[in-house]
């Protein structure tokens, strides 16, 4: 803990819920897909993470729900080391909601019986074989159905809803889970301009109430600067920026090299590529 | 068409040529016995109307050993298929029952069929026990197929919660092969039905035990009525398994509703 203190404000530091230490991971022990990330995530934080498709964005959501594990350097989620085949930290899985690219919901099942899946670590296992839930359970996952936009739909078939409707399908799946940190992965890049602030509004509205810390991975840099408190620009595997909004100003807070203009014409000239 | 090619048909055409000589498959004699089809139809034509209700009886006994056949045999074969998924299971756990399930398939229906004859006697019971085997060994092996095509993303986001195994069955597996299962139920409930008509062959019980008899007193005319009764059956199964498919499968495969 001591090193990464010197790579953030101390401050922020006690407070961070995701601290990423020169991580670096690879599919195959030859191409890094991720080198030498720095990170540090507040605790209730709103942060993004940017970068082009195969930047490694979705590496690094893995890595912190421990669905992979780094080659190089420490990741700590809430001081625990995420890796699935720890039994101690797949207890503690569910306090991490995460909404994969394509949502994994399940589409012959209603929408209901999908973000109840969200409940499970509270169920007994004679009871989840008999998929019965305790009333209180389906009335808290009622009230998130309401919050995500979705009352009245509850009996719906997934496989009948839209695109914009699954999202909010995923996003209640992951809120029943109760979790401290919400990890979402482009979950808005195929929805067209309204949808996805539709989308981002449930979720901004989501966090403030539930005071989570959410992780999301974004294309749209404008997007990712209008929800989040922090921006990190991913480019072949390394961060190269991190950024946030104080006031109408944008702040780099890892180099301080860059302005507001210069930043932004970076992006949109790397977007253009 | 390449000259490769040319070979390997030709040296296919010549082995089924050489195979038949062997095997004393002779065209001439299909041909020389072509009259005999018009005795057979003139017979078949006499149809013994009095026959009819014990058709129908030993019909249903028929449908009866198909049906407990595929309930209990789909009951069996679905833990076993949960236990043979390559990815739910380690292999000292997917290798044996694999192993086990290849067994079983190894014998026909009919084989088994005598086994069971000799284990439990003479009548339908031996037939059922046949068709569970079969069914096993079959419901299993694609079942599994199955539940190793399901998308790995449900998979993925469902175990990240941290969930058990068992809980990952329930509400990921079993929904998500949900439909394959349904429409193999279909298949297969439909082919017993089939095959439980010729387990009477080996004394096995259901209506092939008539149809074999009088087939082999030359009684053409009254076979004709069973083998009637069967077609009727299976044509009837066969309508209601396209209205079941129309309602549950194609719909959720397709990811929409279909007007029925």
């Amino acid at each position: 803990m001591q090193q990464q203190k010197e790579s953030s404000p101390p401050s922020i530091s006690t407070l961070s819920i995701v601290q990423m230490n020169d991580v670096s991971a690879s599919y195959d022990s030859k191409n890094y897909v991720l080198k030498n990330i720095k990170m540090s995530i507040t605790r209730g934080t709103n942060y993004a993470i940017v970068g082009q498709s195969g930047s490694g964005k979705s590496t690094l959501l893995k890595l912190i729900n421990g669905m992979m594990n780094p080659s190089q350097g420490k990741i700590m989620v809430d001081y625990r080391i995420p890796n699935i085949s720890d039994k101690k930290f797949k207890s503690f899985m569910h306090k991490i909601g995460y909404i994969p690219q394509n949502l994994g919901l399940i589409k012959n099942s209603t929408v209901l019986e999908n973000i109840l899946i969200g409940a499970l670590s509270r169920v007994s296992a004679l009871n989840s074989f008999f998929k019965k839930f305790s009333d209180s359970e389906i009335d808290n996952a009622k009230k998130i159905l309401k919050l995500v936009g979705l009352q009245g739909k509850a009996e719906r078939k997934v496989y009948m809803l839209s695109g914009g409707e699954k999202r909010r399908v995923a996003i209640a799946r992951a809120l029943v889970q109760k979790p401290d940190i919400i990890l979402a992965d482009e979950i808005v890049s195929e929805l067209d301009h309204v949808t996805a602030r539709e989308i981002m509004d449930v979720l901004a509205e989501a966090q403030a109430t539930m005071k989570l810390t959410a992780i999301m991975v974004h294309h749209d840099l404008q997007l990712a600067l209008e929800y989040a408190d922090r921006v990190a620009v991913i480019k072949e595997g390394e961060k190269i920026l991190e950024i946030g909004v104080e006031g109408d100003k944008i702040v780099d807070f890892q180099s301080g090299n860059y302005s507001q203009r210069e930043i932004l014409e970076m992006f949109s000239n790397e977007s253009e590529e | 068409m390449n000259q490769k090619n040319n070979l390997i048909i030709g040296l296919i055409i010549a082995g089924v040529v050489i195979m038949s000589a062997n095997i004393d498959a002779d065209p001439r004699d299909f041909v020389e016995g072509l009259p005999n089809i018009g005795i057979m139809l003139q017979e078949i034509t006499e149809v013994d109307s009095s026959l009819f209700v014990t058709a129908f009886w030993s019909m249903l006994e028929t449908i009866e050993m198909a049906f407990i056949g595929t309930v209990v045999g789909v009951a069996i074969a679905l833990p076993l298929s949960l236990l043979s998924a390559r990815n739910l299971n380690n292999k000292f756990v997917y290798v044996p029952v694999r192993a086990l399930l290849a067994t079983i398939r190894t014998f026909p229906s009919i084989l088994w069929a005598i086994l069971f004859v000799i284990i439990v006697g003479l009548g339908p019971f031996a037939g059922v026990l046949a068709i569970i085997m079969y069914t096993v060994g079959f419901i299993a092996k694609l079942q599994y197929e199955a539940i190793e095509a399901i998308d790995a993303d449900p998979m993925d986001a469902v175990g990240a919660i941290g969930v058990s195994k068992l809980q990952l069955i329930r509400f990921v597996v079993l929904p998500e092969s949900a439909s394959h299962l349904l429409s193999q139920i279909l298949y297969i409930f439909d082919y017993n039905i089939r095959q439980t008509s010729i387990l009477g062959l080996v004394g096995a019980g259901g209506i092939g035990f008539y149809i074999i008899n009088y087939i082999k007193f030359f009684e053409y005319g009254k076979a004709a009525v069973f083998m009637l009764v069967v077609l009727v059956t299976v044509l009837i199964i066969e309508w209601v398994s396209v209205r079941i498919r129309d309602k549950y499968i194609v719909k959720s495969q397709r990811g929409k509703q279909i007007k029925a």
